[in-house]
């Protein structure tokens, strides 16, 4: 892992993969009725740990979170696999997950703030 | 299911809410075809059941492991106008029984109800736990 990464870069990192998430369930909940629609997913949780494992160094801002269709839910007589609890789920857990960057982001700010002693 | 330590009661909340969701459709399905006497091949509609399954044998969420027609006997009723009716008078009915399926209806509107409320309050949970970050 490269020394360069500093707290902001996982923290902007993971606020940047938890908006896309938004965006990609909010799209989901849409096209809930849309038939031949699979859900889409986010993939970024897998790409970090592969980076954060590798020896090489890691330039946070090159891992882009991804788009895909995990084709893994049963589809219904209309072809559509969205299921509306699990969109509720996954929505919950992304908004905690992106709850906690943004307090850990300002608790950062704060010891910045406190180091220069603005407050 | 993969179930992610800090957000796994969300998993198991959100399991329960399929299959509690996915009963109501059957129980639905029942209560729509409770005087259906021909379903194409010249019987009555057969009651359908729901069983459900623990998806492991740990902590883990629940599955609807299938859906069974209710082999009890069809009911009988005398109506000699009808053209599905047997030389005797007697037609078919589907073995459903309505008030029972609105039992069930309410079974597993509460099972749903408390599902959600879990996922609710552990949502609020997880949020206390965010304070202590502010």
């Amino acid at each position: 892992m490269s020394e360069t990464n500093s707290i902001f870069d996982f923290l902007e990192a993971g606020i940047r993969a938890e908006s896309l998430r938004q965006k990609a369930i909010a799209n989901n909940i849409a096209n809930l009725e849309t038939s031949g629609y699979r859900r889409i997913d986010v993939k970024f949780e897998e790409l970090l740990a592969k980076a954060l494992n590798s020896t090489e160094s890691v330039n946070l801002s090159e891992i882009e979170p991804l788009i895909h269709q995990p084709e893994k839910t049963p589809v219904n007589s209309n072809g559509n696999d969205v299921s509306l609890e699990s969109e509720v789920g996954q929505m919950v857990k992304n908004t905690l997950r992106y709850k906690a960057y943004i307090r850990l982001l300002n608790k950062k700010y704060r010891q910045m703030e406190l180091a220069m002693g603005i407050k | 299911m993969e179930v992610d330590n800090t957000f796994s009661p969300i998993d198991i909340a959100t399991s329960g809410l399929k299959a509690h969701s996915k009963q109501i459709e059957v129980i639905s399905s029942n209560v729509a075809n409770a005087r259906t006497t021909d379903v194409g091949n010249g019987m009555p509609y057969r009651r359908l059941e729901t069983a459900f399954k623990a998806e492991d044998d740990e902590i883990g969420g629940v599955d609807l492991d299938k859906i069974f027609p209710d082999m009890s006997d069809f009911n009988k009723i005398f109506d000699p106008g009808n053209p599905n009716a047997d030389e005797k008078g007697y037609v078919l009915m589907p073995n459903v029984s309505v008030p029972i399926e609105m039992m069930n209806l309410t079974i597993a509107t509460r099972a749903y109800q408390a599902n959600a409320a879990i996922l609710k309050r552990y949502q609020q949970m997880v949020e206390t736990t965010l304070e202590l970050l502010r």
